[in-house]
């Protein structure tokens, strides 16, 4: 059975009030919601929050789950759904779209001495991860990290596939600009 | 492949390409969702463009980096799972349906 349909099961059996499915449930998914909530919000403690939270709207909204939905993306839209509200009054909106020749060139694009040996450094990576904004980060866990599908991620974030493939770029982007960023104020190696 | 026909500070046009039509495309072109004819001019460009090359090889070893490095498999503290389990304990006595809350 696949992982998909393991998830439909355990969610039918869920909203019938089976406490070993929900656990199983929970099991299966604890992780990328710890890394969603961590992303979207200031402090381990909202995390936490936004973690119990989540699980007990999926408990409480079993029932009314569409077997055409993908799981992964209902309980990750849920969790996005929780954390936003934290987000929203913490972080701000995501940053606003400046053209995207302009982002590439902060990138490094057109730098001729751009390397990506720097990038094997999970800290740096890590670091630079947490300087962008909240929208940012979200998009990069959802599809980079967890790696929904572009249709999960707009199933999941409520936004188009367009909107998605677009800010996701420009959020792979922020982090390459931010990490050669980081480089040159560390006085490291060019990237 | 390709020389470059014109080119700019910023843009360089190379196999009927400018670098800016590439770095839009970059994201597609990384997960094979070009067509055919797109694909190829997309291939010479970057055959013949060491900026666009070497930027496009920085931007697939970012997104590798995230998969392979952040994405840890258990990244949830004994101590953040036992408080989740007390509090879906303590929050499931209404059983389900009692509201979406949020779900769904």
């Amino acid at each position: 059975m696949s992982d998909r349909r393991e998830d439909i099961e355990l969610i039918h059996a869920t909203a019938r009030g089976d406490r070993a499915a929900f656990s199983a449930l929970v099991g299966r998914h604890r992780a990328a919601v710890w890394r969603l909530a961590r992303a979207m919000t200031a402090s381990e403690q909202s995390a936490e929050d936004v973690l119990q939270e989540t699980f007990l709207a999926v408990y409480r909204g079993a029932s009314g789950f569409r077997s055409e939905s993908s799981p992964r993306a209902w309980i990750l839209g849920t969790a996005r759904f929780k954390a936003a509200r934290t987000w929203r009054r913490r972080a701000g909106e995501p940053a606003a779209a400046e053209p995207l020749d302009e982002l590439g060139c902060a990138a490094g694009w057109g730098d001729p001495e751009l390397a990506t040996a720097a990038l094997e450094d999970r800290d740096r990576l890590h670091a630079a991860l947490w300087r962008l904004s909240a929208g940012d980060r979200e998009v990069l866990v959802l599809r980079d990290l967890e790696q929904l599908t572009a249709p999960e991620v707009a199933q999941a974030t409520g936004l188009s596939e367009g909107a998605v493939k677009s800010r996701l770029h420009r959020a792979r982007l922020r982090l390459l600009k931010q990490l050669r960023q980081d480089l040159n104020d560390q006085g490291g190696d060019h990237v | 492949m390709s020389d470059p026909v014109s080119s700019t500070p910023a843009q360089r046009l190379v196999g009927g390409l400018w670098c800016g039509d590439v770095l839009a495309g970059l994201p597609d072109y990384l997960e094979g969702r070009l067509e055919a004819p797109t694909l190829a001019a997309v291939e010479a460009h970057i055959a013949g463009c060491d900026w666009c090359a070497r930027f496009g090889g920085a931007y697939a070893s970012v997104v590798g980096a995230l998969t392979e490095q952040l994405a840890e498999p258990e990244p949830v503290g004994r101590e953040v799972a036992d408080r989740l389990d007390a509090a879906l304990d303590a929050g499931l006595d209404a059983g389900p349906g009692g509201g979406l809350d949020g779900a769904g």
